[in-house]
């Protein structure tokens, strides 16, 4: 068990709707998929700051995917993936987290939105902890239940946050 | 003797310093739950007067949505679901 934070610096999401509709490259905080198709990984713990410099309706969802990503995944401007304890053994099957993808591009599902975190980036702080054993599951790699992604949903005017996910994978 | 309280989350949505969005200004903090039969989490409403959605096979409080699928169908919670996912892709079908 390896705890782990994707994070990303700042970013400004673009607003995309759910179904079939790509989450384009790096307009995202992150995504997770699971490294093998057994594998469970528990989302613990979200957190978005606000770095907007006006008003900035930014409407963002955990949600499932419908289609998950493929090819070659790397990590956007400012984004990345560490371990919280330097001890932590490197996973044989990493949980895949960039924002960037050479093939497939996510799709948001559209009906397993998980979490609703909308708030005002001018300013807004959204921060999200499961309990102790009630954590979101990841499993697999397939869709919908193999990936989950953090993304912007249409409406509002998205703008700049930093985000991080903490995730733990069994 | 356990509470269900152990097992709720915490959620702030802090528009203390910000104008906020239609509908929500202000700070939030509230209690959460995440529902055994579906990943979805709950954000409690302190202002309901409905009962929760409960099963009593999980011992879990249950969203809305699932509660009315437990009302027909019994108790199959997310863990048991994910198990079937396991199993399924170990035997390769």
């Amino acid at each position: 068990m390896a705890k782990r934070s994707v994070s990303v610096t700042t970013i400004t999401p673009t607003a995309t709707a759910s179904g079939a509709t790509n989450l384009a490259d790096a307009t995202y905080p992150a995504v997770l998929q699971g490294g093998s198709s057994t594998q469970r990984t528990a989302i613990i713990e979200i957190y978005l700051g606000g770095q907007a410099t006006s008003s900035a309706p930014t409407y963002m969802l955990l949600a499932n995917d419908g289609q998950v990503a493929s090819g070659s995944n790397t990590y956007g401007t400012g984004q990345m993936d560490a371990a919280l304890d330097g001890a932590s053994a490197a996973l044989a099957a990493p949980v895949k987290t960039g924002n960037t993808w050479a093939t497939n591009k996510p799709q948001r599902s559209s009906s397993l939105h998980l979490l609703n975190l909308s708030f005002n980036a001018f300013g807004g702080i959204v921060r999200w902890v499961a309990a102790p054993g009630e954590e979101i599951y990841i499993v697999g790699n397939t869709a919908s239940v193999g990936e989950a992604s953090l993304s912007a949903f249409t409406g509002g005017t998205p703008g700049a946050l930093g985000a991080h996910v903490i995730y733990e994978t069994a | 003797m356990l509470s269900k309280r152990r097992h709720e989350g915490y959620l702030l949505i802090d528009h203390s310093n910000s104008p906020g969005i239609p509908g929500r200004t202000g700070k939030l903090e509230s209690a959460t739950y995440t529902c055994s039969h579906c990943p979805r989490v709950v954000i409690l409403n302190p202002n309901r007067s409905r009962p929760r959605g409960y099963c009593p096979g999980c011992n879990h409080y249950i969203c809305d949505h699932c509660e009315a699928i437990r009302a027909q169908t019994g108790c199959k919670t997310f863990k048991q679901i994910m198990d079937d996912v396991c199993e399924r892709a170990l035997k390769g079908a």
